[in-house]
């Protein structure tokens, strides 16, 4: 069972405009669309990201998946796309969102692939505004004190608050956590 | 063979002077050496595993007054001659000021530390309880009118674990970056939760009158201890700081940046802190204690 918990906030700017996606059937899909590094004038919106991703998300092939959004996206677009399917975990990012996973009392960025997934891994994903507020210590220290999703974000916000009070553009992330 | 019988009485008896030197000074190499491997693989047994990589702590300590009238922290450090087996245990407990008998309530705790060392360090739950159960035993005693914060690391084979109650540092100096571990239970963690969820900027939770208040502590009914349900991997100059908010009142994490750095044992790390402190010169310096570790490359 995958747990997982969302956070989005303007960050004092008028508008949000990244987008988070998430699907549970077939297969866990997570998506974070980096919308508010783009310019006003560009032609991807997270609207349009969305509904590209849901036309391909079905097909159970995640390389081919993610050549054909690919293709379909303008070059400037920065998102990650990651599938959890039982015990593996598939990645791909463009731009500026990463996913972290702890692992053996380290935090480590998945790079695109697939690999293993076990009972209790951690996971964050997550835009480099929001990265760019923590230290990779922090983050997992956070994560190994806490045994829910939701806490771990609590703990991450707090620190990016201690920093800025949320005043820092938008914010996106996702906590996952393998059960 | 050579001829010996040429050469004067005195310069005979000087080389077998010198044989019997050059002989006696082989026999002890020859003892030394052995000695020291005997030792290496005792070690090396003791620690169940190979020794090559493991860091050593080098580990020191300050424990000031500040201007209070008493001294309301405490200091615990385990036995590191049993570091190998048990690990290195460290803590400091701040009694709560404003409250009586903090003084007594903090070294009770680290008291009771010693009584439960040594501990099992893959039982963070059963440690997690052990430490309860002092705050239970300090509920008892006091009914909330003491209490004391707690943090407290335990380090074994590269690894770290950490517990905490209340609002004490434990402070990871790592690659040129500060990082509190440890978040610190006070009310303005509810109010930044609060506003964040309502998609709201939190400078108001700084501006609230009982932000530092502490929810939790030593001595509170039900403590929640903060603590790592797995351990942290340590590496070589990673520097940790286990202190009370007399330190950081005092010095920023920037300004400990600044200041610490691997090329210092831990020795002078300390000290480096505490005059650092010191020269601050606040008024009203609280009570200033830390413990200050360093992950060294291990000689064995």
């Amino acid at each position: 069972m995958i747990e997982y918990f969302t956070f989005k906030h303007s960050g004092e700017k008028e508008s949000y405009k990244d987008e988070i996606y998430l699907t549970v059937v077939p297969s866990v899909t997570v998506a974070i669309f980096y919308g508010s590094v783009l310019p006003a004038t560009s032609k991807v919106s997270p609207e349009m990201f969305s509904g590209l991703l849901a036309e391909v998300s079905p097909d159970p092939d995640f390389n081919r998946m993610c050549q054909v959004l690919d293709g379909k996206l303008p070059g400037n677009a920065e998102y990650l796309v990651l599938r959890i399917e039982g015990s593996r975990i598939a990645c791909f990012r463009r731009g500026g969102v990463a996913a972290k996973i702890v692992l053996g009392g380290d935090l480590k960025m998945l790079p695109n692939g697939i690999f293993g997934l076990n009972e209790g891994d951690r996971i964050l994903v997550a835009t480099d505004n929001f990265y760019s507020h923590l230290s990779d210590e922090g983050i997992l220290a956070d994560a190994l004190v806490t045994d829910s999703c939701s806490d771990w974000m609590n703990l991450l916000v707090r620190r990016i608050s201690d920093v800025n009070q949320l005043k820092c553009g938008n914010l996106s992330a996702v906590t996952l956590l393998v059960r | 063979m050579p001829d010996f019988t040429l050469l004067p009485d005195q310069t005979v008896l000087l080389i077998q002077i010198a044989a019997a030197l050059f002989v006696t000074a082989f026999l002890s190499f020859i003892y030394v050496a052995l000695t020291t491997v005997l030792s290496l693989n005792k070690l090396k047994k003791m620690a169940g595993k190979d020794t090559d990589n493991l860091l050593v702590c080098d580990v020191a300590y300050f424990h000031c007054r500040g201007k209070r009238e008493n001294q309301e922290d405490s200091v615990y450090i385990s036995p590191l001659e049993d570091s190998y087996s048990n690990g290195v245990v460290a803590a400091c407990s701040d009694g709560m000021g404003g409250l009586l008998y903090g003084e007594d309530v903090s070294r009770y705790v680290v008291e009771r530390l010693d009584q439960v060392y040594p501990m099992k360090f893959d039982d963070q739950e059963g440690i997690s309880a052990e430490i309860k159960k002092i705050s239970d035993e300090v509920y008892e005693q006091y009914h909330l009118g003491a209490g004391a914060t707690l943090v407290m690391t335990h380090i074994l084979n590269n690894k770290m674990n950490f517990y905490s109650v209340g609002d004490s540092n434990i402070i990871l100096l790592r690659k040129g970056r500060v990082t509190l571990l440890n978040h610190k239970q006070n009310y303005i963690s509810l109010l930044i939760r609060k506003l964040a969820e309502g998609g709201t900027e939190t400078s108001e939770a700084y501006r609230n009158t009982r932000a530092k208040a502490l929810i939790d502590f030593v001595g509170n009914i039900e403590t929640n201890v903060i603590h790592t349900s797995r351990p942290i991997q340590l590496y070589e100059d990673d520097i940790i700081i286990i202190s009370t908010d007399g330190v950081t009142d005092a010095l920023s994490f920037n300004k400990i940046k600044g200041m610490l750095t691997p090329e210092y044992n831990a020795k002078q790390l300390a000290r480096l802190m505490k005059i650092g402190v010191k020269n601050k010169k606040l008024p009203k310096q609280d009570n200033y204690s830390a413990v200050i570790i360093k992950m060294d490359r291990s000689l064995i």
